[in-house]
């Protein structure tokens, strides 16, 4: 379809269509091939003292209020951002506040990732990624690392020349 | 003048790069329509059924010749020898062809231009005022920090993938040439009691279905804490801005929903956190650089004893199109490519070589695009407008309408735009026939039509002194009028004067409108204040009556 009929048709019908009920991942395999279980921010909310026994990760949705996590973030043993949704950016907040600001020292793990969004994700702090199956066979270093400069401040610029 | 530097250069190439080889992953089947589509668009690319459009930035709308010229050259190389300048300060063209965009725009990097988040959810070309550093009372150049703000949003890790398109302008001058109140956010240069350097900020605005005038979220914010505010500000759209509706994904909606001043205090007690984070100052050493770069060409001139020619035809086009420049003896020429009754900003690669030479010849190898779609030489000696305006003659580009009612802004259409309500140009066509009188013309003054096929106001209907915007009503073409918008002084959106007036009436509504101002109108009164004094009645009675 071309772009104007695709928004003409997108006007006619204001159909809301971006929340789609996909199962959550329930486990994720770690930097180390561990596997550690995921709870959902609302499990990890209401029993903190148990998961944070366990030893679980959290896995966290763009429509999540990661805000909730803040105090308890050092307690969590792996974070699994959903990038599943590709034209969806929250993700990239999410994984700055995380990171950069509230400075959580594991894993922060992009899951479900796609291969164009790569050198965004891990600028953004997300420090491990597992890409969808589709992105298999293509080289991931021309996209995680396509330039030789960049030209704001970042979780991670390193292999970048800074220009800022 | 500014230019890229190599290791800018190579940045667009590598970009180039990448998506070229993202381009034969989606032509080879690996990559999907939905997902090519998002990628595209941030590369400007846009697909139609029949041919492919190309949206190329002109950063701050400011262009030297050689870019230009390289300009024309695409034209011709890949294009059907046609460009077509944007309200916006871009240029598009409309018969690109797949396997040619990267060596298109590998040509174009070779002299700084590129076509980096013209289109998309992503923030786009920041477009400033068309005459910055050339009038009086300017309080800064806006295009360094343009510049400034343009490399930063580059490839944002965090802001390139937004609930909506996001659009900033910048402003330093006295009045608003960019309309930056009707941006998603807007930057007015200020000082403040202290004679500091800073931005006033506003988000929210837009035009479309919704128009609004953006909210004041910042009266200062000091000039080295910029990228901090933005980033907050961007945090919370980000974050917050509507996703599940598509036509509430602008920033717009967003303020509108949580209130100017709630919106306010998100962004503020983010940007508490990381305004004093020294990775997030602006770069002072690089901005006095920038503003080096963007220095004007020119030192004053005495000119003695000179006195400009008399001719009836080039005082009529002086009038309208020659401007006071700040630096003595030198003058601000506007220049419009379009006859009447053509498709305003559209220009042919012989008009863009033409121009070319004579900015070459007469202001400094630099030109300007403005909203209005049409190009400004910035510096042009007194002494040789008279010289220039012969050359501009010579090739039909002096018509003495231009600045005129008869020169109206149109979108493409219903002519040749799929998502028309309504035709544009032709409605043009008929008010330009119906006041086809130069002295009526002349009488009349600077009043703005604009017209847009549909709601998209590509346009900009809402901010004009009469702006038309074409629907459909039991499948006739009607058009809806506003009057009295404006954006110079302040920004106003245009009232609605009442119900649709069919295409058949349209142009005797327009007539009446023009009308009722002159026979209100005192000494030099401009549209928009007469509107203020009498009211919308008067109007409202003589098109309805
Ligand atoms: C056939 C060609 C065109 C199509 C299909 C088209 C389509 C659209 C659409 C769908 C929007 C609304 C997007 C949104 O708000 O998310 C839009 C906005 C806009 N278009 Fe076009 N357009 C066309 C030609 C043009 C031309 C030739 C110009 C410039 C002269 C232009 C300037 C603009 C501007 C400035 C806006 C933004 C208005 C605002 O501030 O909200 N468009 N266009
Ligand atoms: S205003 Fe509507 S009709 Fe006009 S060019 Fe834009 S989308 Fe097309």
């Amino acid at each position: 379809m071309s772009d104007s009929n695709e928004l003409t048709a997108a006007s006619a019908t204001l159909e809301a269509k971006v929340t789609e009920s996909r199962p959550l991942d329930t486990s994720v395999l770690n930097k180390d091939n561990e596997s550690i279980e995921l709870v959902s921010v609302e499990q990890w909310i209401e029993n903190v003292d148990e998961f944070s026994k366990l030893g679980v990760g959290v896995i966290v949705k763009p429509s999540d209020d990661v805000k909730l996590l803040q105090d308890t973030l050092n307690n969590v043993t792996l974070i699994a951002l959903d990038f599943n949704n590709f034209d969806d950016g929250r993700g990239y907040s999410q994984a700055y506040l995380i990171s950069k600001r509230w400075k959580y020292a594991g894993e922060i793990i992009g899951i479900n990732a796609h291969l164009d969004q790569l050198q965004f994700m891990l600028r953004s702090g997300v420090t491990s990624y597992k890409l969808l199956q589709d992105y298999e066979g293509f080289d991931e270093l021309d996209y995680s690392n396509g330039f030789s400069i960049c030209y704001q401040a970042a979780a991670n610029n390193s292999g970048l020349k800074e220009k800022f | 003048m500014y230019q890229y530097s190599p290791e800018d250069t190579k940045f667009l190439v590598e970009r180039v790069d990448q998506f070229e080889k993202q381009l034969k992953r989606h032509l080879d089947g690996d990559l999907d329509a939905a997902k090519f589509r998002s990628l595209r668009l941030r590369n400007g690319l846009y697909m139609e059924l029949h041919a492919h459009m190309l949206r190329v930035a002109i950063p701050y709308g400011t262009l030297n010749t050689i870019q230009l010229r390289a300009l024309a050259d695409v034209a011709d190389k890949y294009d059907r020898g046609f460009g077509h300048f944007t309200t916006r300060q871009n240029i598009q063209y409309n018969w690109i062809q797949l396997p040619e965009i990267a060596n298109l725009l590998r040509d174009l990097s070779s002299v700084g231009l590129h076509a980096i988040q013209t289109s998309g959810k992503a923030t786009r070309n920041i477009t400033a005022d068309p005459l910055s550093g050339l009038t009086e009372g300017e309080i800064a150049d806006a295009r360094p920090y343009c510049e400034l703000i343009r490399r930063w949003l580059n490839l944002h890790p965090e802001f390139s993938w937004l609930p909506g398109k996001f659009k900033i302008a910048i402003n330093g001058a006295k009045l608003d040439e960019t309309a930056l109140r009707v941006h998603d956010l807007g930057l007015r240069l200020v000082r403040n009691k202290e004679g500091e350097l800073g931005f006033t900020v506003y988000v929210g605005g837009g035009l479309g279905a919704a128009a609004m005038v953006a909210a004041e979220t910042a009266s200062f914010v000091p000039v080295e804490d910029i990228l901090s505010y933005l980033e907050s500000a961007m945090r919370i759209y980000n974050l917050k801005g509507r996703r599940d509706h598509l036509k509430k994904l602008r920033i717009k909606f967003l303020v509108r929903q949580l209130g100017a001043e709630e919106y306010s205090r998100l962004v503020d007690e983010d940007w508490k956190q990381t305004r004093d984070d020294l990775e997030l100052k602006l770069n002072l050493t690089q901005l006095s650089e920038l503003e080096k770069d963007f220095a004007l060409p020119i030192k004053p001139l005495v000119l003695d004893g000179f006195v400009d020619k008399v001719d009836f035809n080039y005082s009529i086009w002086k009038k309208n199109n020659v401007r006071a420049h700040k630096i003595s003896g030198h003058s601000i020429v506007n220049i419009s490519l379009t006859k009447l009754g053509e498709a305003p900003g559209d220009a042919t690669s012989e008009q863009m070589r033409i121009l070319a030479d004579l900015a070459d010849q007469y202001s400094y190898s630099e030109l300007r695009t403005t909203k209005r779609q049409t190009i400004v030489f910035p510096h042009v000696r007194k002494d040789q407008v008279f010289d220039l305006w012969k050359s501009l003659e010579k090739y039909g580009l002096a018509s003495p309408h231009q600045g005129t009612l008869a020169q109206i802004v149109a979108c493409p259409g219903g002519d040749y735009c799929d998502l028309a309500k309504a035709v544009s140009i032709p409605i043009a066509t008929r008010v330009q026939q119906r006041f086809n009188d130069m002295d009526k013309l002349l009488d009349i003054g600077n009043l703005n039509i604009n017209i847009s096929g549909c709601e998209n106001s590509c346009a900009h209907h809402h901010v004009a002194d009469i702006g038309l915007l074409g629907m459909q009503k039991n499948g006739e073409e009607y058009y809806q009028i506003t009057v009295a918008g404006e954006t110079l002084q302040k920004t106003v959106i245009g009232k609605k004067l009442g119900p649709s007036v069919s295409g058949d009436n349209v142009v005797d509504a327009v007539e009446d409108i023009v009308n009722v101002y002159l026979d209100n109108r005192e000494e030099e009164e401009k549209f928009t204040e007469v509107f203020k004094r009498i009211g919308i009645k008067p109007f409202k009675e003589k098109v309805y009556e």
